[in-house]
């Protein structure tokens, strides 16, 4: 951009928004360099902050013009890039739009702006018996407008879904600042299931202004056990016993070893014992009248899976204890090193052993701090490898292995992303499960919503030489080449 | 089965079948460059969804498509040939102890015809919505490529959900081939119960109530009119009464506790019936000739005004089965076959003016094809027209999969 079309667009933006919610200057930038994925980071050309959807109309409409691309941020907290603007774009922080607009108890919907914090909606929902079911890990901090982009996930995903299975209408502002609602509270609206399509989009099909959710009633009683097993790959078997025996749990989800370690050395020690090979935390939730005998039941099948303890929370205070060594292992990570890379990918429950053994391997082998936490569940597996970027030498280890990890989850027949989404982070891994017509068919559905690829352009699709030449110092190491 | 009818008046004579999915992929290339068009249908028993097609030159048949290609127990998950009957799957998930989390409208209804149209069913309350039991799909587009989306894993995010596109589109985008579904396991126990109650506020709010119970499975509402046509297996409702039929299914001590609520609440005794054996035959199923002199309307209604919505139909002289936990009125009109327009059009109105009022929509579902002529069953004008009439060009540029039938009569 030449710097007279440069201070267009700037007055342009602060037009929109007011200069109170225009960020242009190198060191108010500097932290919307990156998201969670810290080494994939890009410098944007301004962020807007804006409170209406009328307002995001406008900033639209001024990128449009400009011939600038923007991309919708919630809170960074993702996971794979997704919120990166790439070529000089205009990051669209929905932070102040953070309003619910209505809660309703009998249609049991909540209406809210983008930038509502995932836990927040679930609290005010909660007096009329009421919560959002998606709980990502990050749910302190993440907002809806996330949630709605990368069809975001949580332990509860195992029961309740994803966040898709809990939208029922958007309104989208499209990239040429056209304004559309899409879906309906009461279902059934004809045409296309665009809300379908849009959650999970990873902001490449618009900006999501509003979201029209289905609210989930509280369960009457809940139950969590702690299994502890002398390795991770009998708590796998007891996950998939208790898949196999039709018990529909809440959450299942593993802590191994050295996330034990790490948790138990930090500020979130839950007072596991440090001689457990992993843990299982299986929670069970909804009638009281139907969870003794599933609390019965989960137990045998741990039991015989070779758990050496089981325990049963007695209260809610000891069940924040089991689940705090799960929410908390993220955080205890960061004792380890500076750089934490969480990844996501998921396989058949049935492989996880094999998967989850052969993981530690790939991570052995490449001299990698690599620990294990995931959504056992639903096959979610979450390897964590602590490093630091400035060691060049370990950088490209941890990329490696990645790459092995990633081509390890399909052989097995699973998928490169459960919940974090595609982003920058893994464009160039697609080619592992899709053809170039199946990648085809993907860009017929952007090009109907965005055919100018101005919204958050740069993502989900490998990437081409164009892409990386305007962008070639974006990375910050060299491209992962891929064979495909 | 009748044959099909095309706006034109001529049903096509030739039918291709394919065999496999390529042959599938060839006969759309072939047909695209014929600048033909294929009316694409599985049994046949979701044809009456959707307008009548613009064109259609020749039927193609998913039927040779059929098969179970896995069933992993272990894994609660099934790849299964879109031609194959959803009740030929559940009676093999069954034998393993799981069921198929879909609720078409016979028995004869493919997979694919059950997810192109989005089934639904009084089931789908406990069962979900058609899209999500799918977890991948191969298609062949409307240009010929076989593609694939999604995969067999339960959780997944890599790439646009484009299956959650395919289901529901009539089969206008792309001709599903075949599918990685969710299965679930078979509840411990079903129990059906059934009650009259007065036709009022309280009993609507007593069903939606029924419908939220843990473990409820199918709740409907029915007017005594088509109570009655169940014959001996519902009690006499009488005049300005509804029974309503609600079917648990979970483990036994949740069943149990539903059962007594409801007999507290509404006096609902237990049923040896299958309660949605019954709701099938008095809603009937699509295809029958026995509803040739009907009308069927589907509206969808928010929660809370499901009581306004049923009230305006009922006014407007329609039988109705309302689904308070489906947010769903089955409305049939009868409609003499040699009744004029307007009384046609009067029956739309009624619909649209139900949707109104309870802030959904409402689409025609089933009716004579005089009835669909002209019109476009999906009533008002979809939105956003643009991005639906470029998702169809793009997906199907020759225009070869059912051109016209979905909403808006999309070429």
């Amino acid at each position: 951009m030449t710097t007279p079309a440069r201070a267009r667009l700037l007055d342009a933006l602060r037009a929109a928004v007011g200069a109170d919610a225009l960020l242009c200057r190198a060191e108010e930038l500097f932290v919307y360099e990156c998201d969670g994925l810290t080494h994939h980071a890009a410098r944007p050309f301004a962020v807007v902050l804006p409170r209406t959807s009328d307002e995001v109309v406008e900033i639209v409409r001024a990128c449009a013009k400009a011939g600038v691309p923007f991309v919708p941020r919630g809170a960074g907290t993702g996971l794979s890039g997704g919120a990166v603007a790439l070529a000089d774009g205009v990051v669209i922080e929905c932070a102040r739009m953070n309003r619910v607009l209505e809660i309703d108890p009998v249609d049991r919907v909540a209406v809210v702006q983008p930038g509502v914090v995932n836990a927040d909606l679930s609290k005010v929902a909660a007096p009329h018996g009421l919560h959002f079911a998606p709980d990502p890990s990050s749910q302190l901090a993440c907002t809806i407008g996330g949630n709605v982009a990368e069809n975001s996930g949580g332990p509860h995903t195992l029961k309740y879904g994803s966040t898709t299975a809990h939208v029922l209408a958007l309104e989208l502002v499209l990239a040429d600042g056209d304004r559309v609602r899409i879906g309906s509270r009461a279902g059934g609206e004809p045409g296309y299931d665009l809300v379908g399509a849009v959650v999970g989009g990873e902001g490449t099909l618009g900006v999501v202004t509003e979201a029209t959710l289905r609210l989930t009633p509280l369960p009457e009683a809940v139950e969590t056990l702690l299994g502890i097993f002398p390795d991770v790959v009998s708590a796998c078997h007891a996950v998939g016993a208790v898949i196999r025996s039709g018990l529909v749990p809440a959450a299942l989800e593993i802590v191994d070893r050295r996330t034990i370690e790490a948790v138990e050395a930090s500020v979130y020690a839950a007072g596991l014992p440090l001689d457990a090979g992993a843990v299982l935390i299986a929670e069970l939730d909804g009638p009281a009248v139907a969870l003794p005998r599933q609390v019965e039941r989960v137990r045998a099948l741990c039991a015989r899976a070779g758990a050496t303890r089981i325990e049963v929370a007695r209260d809610a205070d000891e069940r924040q204890r089991f689940w705090k060594a799960r929410k908390g292992a993220f955080g205890a990570m960061g004792r380890l090193a500076p750089d934490l890379y969480v990844h996501d990918a998921v396989v058949p429950r049935s492989k996880l052993p094999e998967v989850l053994a052969e993981i530690c391997a790939i991570g052995d082998r490449h001299g990698l701090r690599l620990s294990n936490v995931f959504h056992a569940g639903d096959g979610n597996l979450h390897p964590n490898i602590s490093f630091d970027r400035r060691d060049a030498d370990e950088m490209a280890r941890v990329l490696a292995a990645g790459t092995e990890i990633l081509e390890l989850c399909v052989r097995a027949g699973g998928v490169i992303s459960g919940e974090h989404g595609i982003g920058t982070e893994k464009q160039d891994f697609m080619p592992l499960l899709f053809s170039p017509d199946d990648l085809g068919a993907m860009r017929r559905l952007r090009d109907a919503f965005d055919p100018d690829h101005r919204s958050n352009p740069g993502k989900i699709f490998p990437t081409t030489r164009a892409c990386v030449e305007s962008n070639p110092k974006a990375r910050g190491y060299e491209r992962v080449s891929f064979d495909a | 089965m009748s044959a099909p009818v095309v706006a034109s008046g001529a049903p096509p004579a030739r039918v291709l079948e394919p065999r496999d999915a390529q042959s599938l992929s060839e006969a759309v290339r072939e047909l695209g460059s014929r600048g033909e068009a294929a009316l694409v249908r599985g049994a046949g028993t979701e044809l009456p969804e959707g307008n009548l097609p613009a064109r259609a030159d020749v039927v193609l048949s998913t039927l040779a498509l059929r098969g179970i290609e896995t069933l992993d127990a272990d894994e609660g998950v099934a790849r299964v040939a879109a031609g194959t009957p959803v009740e030929a799957l559940r009676d093999a998930a069954r034998e393993v102890g799981l069921d198929v989390p879909l609720d078409p409208p016979s028995a004869r209804s493919t997979i694919g015809g059950a997810l192109a149209a989005a089934a639904q069913g009084p089931r789908s309350l406990g069962f979900g919505r058609a899209r999500d039991a799918v977890l991948g799909l191969d298609v062949v587009l409307g240009s010929g490529e076989r593609t694939r989306c999604g995969g067999r894993v339960v959780k997944n995010v890599t790439g646009y959900d484009l299956a959650k596109l395919y289901v529901g589109s009539l089969g206008t985008l792309a001709v599903l081939t075949h599918a990685w579904l969710r299965l679930r396991p078979v509840p411990e126990m079903t129990q059906v119960l059934i009650a009259v109650v007065s036709d009022g506020s309280a009993s609507f709010e007593a069903a939606l109530t029924a419908a939220r119970l843990p473990g409820a499975s199918a709740v409907a509402l029915v007017d005594a009119p088509l109570a009655a046509e169940a014959g001996p297996f519902l009690p006499e409702a009488g005049e300005g009464r509804l029974v309503l039929i609600a079917e648990l299914a979970a483990d036994e001590p949740v069943v149990a506790a539903g059962a007594t609520q409801l007999a507290a609440s509404v006096g609902a005794e237990r049923a040896s019936e299958d309660a949605v054996a019954l709701l099938r035959s008095i809603e009937g199923s699509r295809g029958e000739p026995r509803f040739a002199d009907t009308l069927r309307f589907r509206v969808t209604s928010r929660a809370a005004r499901l009581e306004a919505a049923y009230g305006v139909l009922r006014r407007a002289g329609a039988h109705v089965v309302v689904h308070p936990g489906l947010g769903l009125l089955a409305a049939r009109f009868h409609v003499d076959p040699d009744a004029g327009t307007e009384r046609i059009d009067a029956c739309f109105a009624a619909a649209n003016a139900s949707a109104k009022a309870g802030e959904g929509s409402a689409r025609l579902v089933a009716g004579p094809a005089a009835a669909r002529a002209g019109r476009d069953v999906f009533g008002p004008e979809p939105e956003p027209r643009a991005i639906l009439s470029r998702l169809r060009a793009s997906f199907d540029p020759k225009r070869v999969l059912n051109p016209g039938i979905m909403a808006g009569r999309i070429a």
